[in-house]
């Protein structure tokens, strides 16, 4: 999903930005993520999209920070309570949380790697039961008490943080469930 | 691919149901019939007062033009779906029952609920076992890992304790998978992908 090449999760997830900066001073670059100056000054940050980074870290030309998604204050909430994260207030729009959280994986060095793929695997592993129990409780709802009253509870504000990772699950056990039921129900 | 994206994800229920009545059962036919071959098979012949072993959708068919009373299978009585019960509520792994109970249960009840003992009964047995096995599932999902279909081994996070009902598949009925399968695959898809590549050498 996301290092295919032709996967369009992986294509938005390389589209998030992050912060580098740059080691060495890099003439007549500045057009590199928006700038308008000529050139590139020596420890200047520029949010560059990951595509994009990949070249300039692998190049030693700059080092990036890790990015806010991923911070050690994200990390300390979702220890707290995995399920009260928005992740994709994050993210943004369309975006994936753990797209994104792979594809910087990819560029880190192992140890913080290694902290990274713990934190979102536990992070998914918490919230997907949440995920699956809402997904089954809107299948056994008929489709047209779907939006009803509960407006503003925590169920809906959790179902408004999934990520577009997360969507995808809950409309696979959606579908699923909803499946059964049908079959269960009808004669 | 040309299916549409509703049928990808997995089999449907009323396709399984379809494999279910390939399953051979008893019944008390009240017409005689020739030894008649069909393409799965010669079946027959009926004699009245003797019992016959016919495929499930032959003995639905004479059903619904009452010529025949279905023998229900051992397994579906009230005492012994009780008895499966007692044990899916008292123990963590799930009970063994017929790998397409919940279709075959669910055909009977509906075409030949005369031929039964007590349907209300089955039925809302049948009911409390699906929920209880459905918690069980939904536990499984817990200690849900990408691991598990995987060929090498990872450092486990996870702390696995004897008295946790782990992901045991084991007598997990083909409905059961069909409702799981695409979520469960989908979860471990996505944990495998946050999992850290295996280092090369090691």
């Amino acid at each position: 999903m996301y290092n295919d090449y032709f996967s369009v999760d992986s294509i938005l997830a390389e589209n998030q930005k992050i912060q580098c900066t740059f080691k060495h001073k890099i003439p007549d670059m500045g057009h590199l993520g928006g700038g308008s100056d000529r050139d590139i000054a020596e420890l200047q940050k520029v949010q560059l999209p990951v595509w994009l980074a990949y070249t300039v870290l692998y190049s030693q030309w700059a080092e990036f920070n890790i990015p806010m998604p991923f911070n050690q204050k994200v990390r300390n909430a979702l220890q707290a309570d995995a399920c009260s994260v928005r992740l994709s207030n994050l993210v943004g729009a369309g975006g994936t949380w753990y797209g994104f959280g792979k594809t910087i994986m990819d560029i880190m060095d192992d140890e913080k790697a290694a902290g990274l793929s713990q934190t979102l695997s536990s992070a998914f592993r918490l919230r997907v039961l949440e995920i699956i129990d809402q997904a089954h409780h809107f299948a056994t709802l008929g489709s047209a008490s779907g939006s009803g009253h509960k407006t503003h509870d925590v169920a809906q504000v959790f179902r408004e943080g999934l990520d577009v990772t997360e969507r995808e699950v809950f409309a696979l056990a959606q579908e699923s469930a909803r499946k059964t039921k049908r079959w269960n129900e009808n004669h | 691919m040309a299916l549409p994206n509703s049928l990808r994800t997995s089999t449907t229920p009323p396709e399984l149901e379809l494999i279910a009545t390939q399953q051979l059962i008893e019944i008390i036919p009240l017409v005689s019939m020739e030894k008649t071959v069909f393409i799965s098979g010669a079946y027959g012949p009926l004699r009245p007062p003797n019992k016959a072993q016919v495929p499930l959708w032959i003995a639905v068919n004479l059903k619904m033009k009452r010529k025949c009373h279905i023998v229900p299978p051992s397994w579906f009585t009230v005492d012994y779906l009780q008895d499966r019960l007692s044990l899916e509520t008292s123990n963590p792994a799930f009970s063994e029952l017929p790998f397409r109970y919940m279709e075959i249960s669910k055909i009977l009840l509906d075409v030949a609920s005369d031929d039964l003992e007590q349907p209300d009964k089955l039925r809302s047995l049948l009911k409390d076992l699906r929920e209880a096995r459905q918690a069980k599932s939904r536990e499984g999902l817990k200690q849900l890992d990408h691991s598990e279909l995987s060929v090498y081994s990872p450092p486990l996070p996870v702390i696995v304790s004897t008295t946790d009902a782990l992901v045991q598949l084991p007598n997990l009925s083909a409905m059961e998978i069909n409702e799981i399968r695409p979520y469960f695959v989908e979860s471990m898809s996505i944990l495998s992908k946050l999992a850290l590549p295996p280092q090369p050498g090691v």
